[in-house]
């Protein structure tokens, strides 16, 4: 039992219910509860209780900490960091820890979004926007906020992606890191106040860290939020959407001889939780000779790094089922999602290619 | 005809207290109560086990009594009280002075303070008024009255003790100036019961104005209203008092995985008096505002009443009546074997029980001493047996269940083990208060038991968060499924149950509560068509 009912229990000393261990904190019990109660939150403080009594293993400190383990690695180069990790020995030495041997774990960028958005030349323009992007785009996807990027210079911003901006906390506080979650709360929440108090918007491609930041930090470090105010990270989609309204941004016109592309949407369980509809599947079926199909399939199992532990491997597997199938069974051979993992977790599940919703519209604004 | 020598009407803690010391002194006794056991005020007011500063500077006597029973009943009766001590906390509207008189009183009654930052009192309970100006430690604890007198019934029963409840008092016999038997009726099955014995106690508390009105004799007791409101979630893990002169509404008490705030003083009518008002529930939280400030937003679960058996030889009343008990040899008033104890605190409920046996013991020529303060009333279950049993049981933890079996305990055990055994499920029928079904079996099959009602009391179910809206249904069902039946047919025990439920959820009806209500009446009213179904069994 777990959740706000073995919370109550809990706090009156009763033993620890190790169930706990098993939530994914994927917060579709968030988005069910009518009564607006943050379980997903209250279950993760008293993860973070239990990490405090027995510390978690090395398995969870490493999936934890993606960021610091990319900053360790840097100085090697991705080819030789892939093969030491994804070779079928270090996959058997993983699985010792209790990182699943088949699971499908990101394989490193050759360079870090940081290091190529630096050399990347942009346009001198007025209207400035910052972009948080999020251990996933960074390590693992640099392509997402290099199209990001693009999308937006078009629309006449210049992308500032501060160097302050650390990992959002999510994947810590996911194994019970909370003291951690907290100082990168507090240095990432110093960023945001700044570019408030300058007028500048926020923005992130990932659902998760968004969530991340609209929401949990309030239930996390209340304090935190009173200091520096509401963190106001905008949805990059729902960003560019407004800016395709206002007509700050121009699509391809309809003509005869578009080329059809058909994808299917899977809505990553953080972006649903936040409430805010789905302005992907909108914006792209704004676009000449895109059909989108909603997989509307629930979730996709991986839940950050959930998906990657022995075991929870195969609950993992179970939970993306419906979502695979439907998938395997639509017609689209491309699969657009905004969640990293969920990416991974897709293509493991489907074989089919997943793209994040920017890159698919780069692609089909630069061709024209 | 039942013969005994003794006679303990009332089976609240006080009486059961007497019972249990009579038998331990070797003494023939039965107990009679009107209701199931605690239905009167021992399950009916704030559970708190008083550390006595609450006292301490009007009554300093009281308070000494309250400390030393405190200590004993912590010994006696570990499975009914949570040891979470208590603040006495100042707040600014609060006169300073008042303080300046209590530390040396708590150290006249022998109460251990001790002084904490107030900042540290707010790390210790993040939700306390941050405005807070002093913050004592006491040794306050939490007690489950209504556990505690089964718990005395049990111990009571290990001595030879028999206990009859949904029994009332009908009348009291005397020949010669000497008590000499009473009458009372069955409830349940209407029948009339004919008691021969030698020496009857009246400790009916607030109802012990009428019993010995049986007996032909004028006391006065005042039953004196207070009602409580029980919120739904623990936020404080420690009483918490004001440090002022006694008043409605200043002390907060942890009870399990809810917080309970009392109390309110009023004359009540009769003993009966205790349908709470909406009135009463607004007048709490705006008292209780000042030392938790965000008492608005928390959900109330209900709000109950009960009536204080206040002593008032000279029209005393509410708070200025005085809370020290009296035991009372009615040979005075030409009764000889009747005896009284009136007044009275439930945390003191043990030692009233010795005064008043104490009395009778001098009436029968009895020198046994009193043994209650040193025996434990249930025993503890060795730790292997808990942890052997858990994998019979859908919780982690069985320290709850084992806490409130008390005897009843290795036969619930019994039960889960064997269903395992044959391969059927042991479901967890209550969540909010984690009963499973081998547990409601062991209860609904004791011939003691009539009701949902009845389970609700000795298990708990339908007292959590849902207040019966899931685990009413799903406990009826179970019980159908096996073949045990309740008094009455289902739909009719649902409605019963719902209804009691329902009496302490009117007065606080709005918010998160008024919608939690709606969704029960729905799933009641509307997907089970609960009135409809009574109508088929009518016709």
């Amino acid at each position: 039992m777990i959740g706000p009912a073995y919370e109550r229990f809990r706090l009156l000393g009763l033993h620890e219910d190790e169930t706990l261990q098993y939530c994914a904190n994927c917060k579709n019990c968030d988005i069910s509860c009518p009564h607006n109660v943050p379980v997903s939150a209250i279950n993760m403080m008293a993860r973070a209780e239990q990490c405090r009594k027995k510390a978690p293993c090395l398995r969870d400190w490493i999936v934890a900490h993606g960021e610091t383990m990319a900053k360790w690695l840097t100085p090697l180069p991705a080819a030789l960091k892939n093969f030491g990790m994804d070779n079928p020995l270090t996959r058997k030495v993983l699985d010792k820890i209790g990182i699943a041997e088949k699971s499908p774990l990101p394989l490193f960028a050759p360079r870090t979004f940081r290091s190529l958005v630096r050399r990347l030349h942009q346009p001198a323009n007025a209207k400035k926007v910052a972009f948080f992007p999020g251990c996933y785009t960074n390590i693992y996807n640099p392509m997402t906020g290099i199209d990001l990027v693009r999308v937006l210079n078009r629309a006449g911003y210049a992308v500032e992606v501060p160097d302050g901006f650390v990992c959002c906390g999510l994947p810590l506080i996911s194994n019970g890191f909370l003291d951690e979650a907290s100082a990168n709360a507090e240095k990432n929440m110093a960023v945001i106040a700044r570019y408030r108090k300058e007028g500048v918007p926020v923005i992130a491609t990932c659902p998760s860290c968004r969530l991340m930041f609209i929401q949990d930090l309030r239930e996390f470090f209340p304090e935190i939020v009173e200091r520096y105010g509401e963190p106001d990270v905008g949805d990059a989609m729902r960003f560019i959407l407004d800016l395709v309204e206002t007509n700050g941004i121009d699509l391809p016109p309809t003509r005869e001889g578009n080329i059809p592309h058909h994808f299917i949407y899977h809505a990553p369980c953080h972006l649903r939780a936040q409430g805010q509809g789905l302005p992907s599947p909108e914006l792209l079926r704004m676009l000449p000779g895109v059909t989108v199909d909603n997989a509307d399939a629930g979730c996709c199992g991986i839940s950050g790094s959930y998906g990657f532990k022995s075991e929870k491997y195969a609950i993992s597997q179970k939970i993306g089922e419906e979502l695979f199938k439907t998938i395997r069974e639509n017609a689209a051979e491309t699969v657009v999602t905004e969640c990293g993992t969920c990416r991974q977790q897709i293509r493991h599940g489907t074989g089919k290619d997943c793209l994040h919703p920017v890159s698919v519209l780069r692609r089909i604004l630069d061709r024209g | 005809m039942i013969e005994t020598s003794v006679l303990v009407i009332g089976g609240g803690a006080t009486g059961m207290g007497t019972l249990r010391d009579l038998c331990m002194r070797g003494i023939p006794a039965i107990l009679l109560e009107q209701g199931g056991l605690a239905h009167g005020t021992s399950s009916r007011f704030h559970g708190l086990l008083h550390s006595g500063g609450r006292y301490a500077v009007s009554d300093n006597e009281s308070a000494r009594e309250c400390i030393e029973e405190n200590r004993i009943v912590r010994r006696i009766a570990r499975q009914c009280v949570e040891e979470t001590e208590g603040f006495f906390v100042l707040m600014p509207q609060d006169d300073p002075d008042y303080a300046e008189k209590w530390i040396p009183a708590c150290a006249k009654a022998g109460i251990a303070i001790d002084e904490i930052d107030p900042a540290e009192a707010r790390r210790l309970e993040p939700d306390l008024a941050p405005d807070a100006r002093r913050v004592f430690r006491i040794p306050d604890s939490c007690v489950d009255g209504f556990r505690l007198v089964r718990h005395n019934a049990m111990s009571a029963r290990r001595h030879g003790g028999r206990v009859f409840e949904y029994h009332e008092v009908t009348a009291i016999r005397h020949e010669g100036g000497r008590v000499c038997g009473a009458t009372a009726r069955d409830k349940i099955t209407g029948e009339t019961m004919e008691i021969a014995c030698q020496c009857i106690v009246n400790a009916a508390g607030s109802w012990s104005g009428r019993v010995a009105a049986l007996a032909g004799l004028d006391v006065s007791v005042s039953p004196d209203r207070g009602t409580l409101i029980v919120f739904n979630h623990r936020f404080t893990s420690r009483v918490v008092n004001r440090l002022h002169p006694s008043s409605d509404g200043d002390i907060f008490v942890p009870h399990g995985s809810i917080t309970i705030l009392g109390t309110t003083s009023t004359p009540a009518s009769c003993p009966d008096d205790i349908e709470p008002q909406p009135d009463e529930v607004l007048h709490l939280l705006e008292i209780g505002e000042p030392l938790f400030p965000r008492l608005r937003e928390y959900r109330i679960l209900r709000a109950f009443a009960g009536t204080r058996p206040l002593y008032t030889p000279g029209n005393a009343q509410g708070r200025k009546a005085s809370r020290g008990f009296h035991a009372v040899d009615h040979a005075g008033e030409g009764l000889e074997g009747m005896f009284s104890i009136f007044g009275g605190k439930f945390t003191t409920y043990r030692l009233m029980a010795e005064r008043v046996t104490d009395l009778v013991c001098t009436h029968l020529g009895v020198t046994e001493p009193c043994r209650t303060a040193a025996e434990p009333m249930v025993p503890d279950p060795a730790p292997d047996v808990l942890e052997q049993a858990a994998r019979y049981f859908p919780m982690p933890d069985l320290s709850l269940m084992a806490d409130r079996l008390g005897d009843d305990l290795p036969d619930v055990l019994g039960r889960a083990r064997a269903r395992k055994e044959n391969k059927s499920t042991n479901p967890l029928l209550c969540e909010c208060e984690m009963v499973s079904f081998a547990e409601v079996e062991h209860i609904a099959r004791d011939a003691g038991t009539h009701s949902l009602t009845d389970i609700r009391l000795r298990t708990r179910l339908g007292m959590g968060t849902c207040q019966g809206t899931w685990c009413a249904l799903r406990t009826l069902g179970a019980l159908a499924d096996h073949d045990i039946a309740l008094k009455k047919n289902p739909p009719e025990e649902i409605r019963d149950f719902l209804q009691e439920r329902w009496h302490g959820l009117r007065p606080a009806l709005w918010g998160a509560q008024a919608r939690e209500m709606a969704f029960t009446r729905a799933v009641y009213a509307g997907s089970l068509n609960i009135d409809g179904a009574l109508h088929e069994q009518e016709n």
